[in-house]
């Protein structure tokens, strides 16, 4: 095989397909309008939790578990963060959807344990006041997730 | 397994760069390569021709919410040059760090 370039300008070449493979390794993430959705569902089951007959509580548990399942699917892999342009899975870690799957799990049982403990001390709405804090954890939490599997991405890829 | 090949199409800088950058995707819009690479529309569509031409690349014009769009994408042949390109590039380093015999 002939190559008609020195070690120096191989290496160049090799440190700038890197730039560009971390370019887009960059646009890894979930959308932000999926953490809204969440936070949103989170503090309307908290209210009607409190406010509303039981079977509308269960059912709105019912719609917002299948309309998350139905848009999970294509979020979660973070390879559509940006709509202009879809990431190969080879760059993006499978472990993701797991990983958020997990947050909101934690994120469900913290719901519960807050509602608990302001029940028993009394404090009126526990579910809203609950969903409402755990909703702002969420928001705050859901994107420092995704950006820690984006820096790992970074660390590890190339 | 890939062979190393060096491929004098994709190494100038520019052309290397717009392959380096949809290797990682299934694909991109113009949009989004024209910023990374700060290229103007004119020199990106120019070097997009000419990897068209060698059919390093696809590109797909859609209308979308009375929006153009451009969805350019490696082809299997440029993906597989790609490799070899850059397996050639490892191979010259190699080959420069490792000891005369």
């Amino acid at each position: 095989m002939s190559v008609p370039i020195g070690e120096s300008e191989a290496h160049f070449a090799l440190s700038s397909i890197e730039r560009r493979r971390q370019q887009v390794i960059a646009e890894i993430n979930v959308p932000p309008w999926y953490w809204f959705f969440l936070a949103g569902g989170w503090v309307l089951l908290g209210l009607l939790a409190d406010f509303g007959p039981a079977w509308a509580t269960i059912a709105a548990t019912v719609l917002f578990g299948a309309l998350h399942a139905g848009i999970s699917s294509r979020v979660l892999s973070g390879r559509r963060g940006s709509p202009q342009l879809s990431i190969r899975g080879d760059l993006v870690t499978r472990r993701l959807p797991a990983l958020v799957i997990g947050f909101l799990l934690v994120m469900t049982a913290v719901t519960v344990g807050i509602a608990l403990v302001l029940n028993a001390d009394g404090a009126r709405h526990a579910a809203t006041w609950a969903s409402v804090a755990v909703a702002l954890l969420v928001l705050v939490g859901g994107p420092a997730l995704v950006g820690s599997v984006r820096r790992h991405a970074e660390r590890t890829q190339g | 397994m890939t062979t190393a090949r060096f491929d004098e199409l994709i190494h100038p800088s520019t052309r290397l760069s717009i392959v380096a950058l949809l290797a990682s995707t299934d694909w991109a819009e113009f949009s989004f390569v024209r910023d990374r690479l700060e290229l103007s529309d004119s020199a990106l569509s120019k070097q997009f021709t000419t990897l068209e031409e060698a059919g390093y690349i696809a590109i797909e014009r859609t209308v979308s919410n009375r929006r153009r769009r451009v969805r350019v994408a490696l082809t299997a042949a440029g993906r597989e040059a790609f490799d070899g390109h850059v397996a050639a590039l490892q191979a010259v380093i190699q080959k420069a760090q490792s000891p005369v015999s």
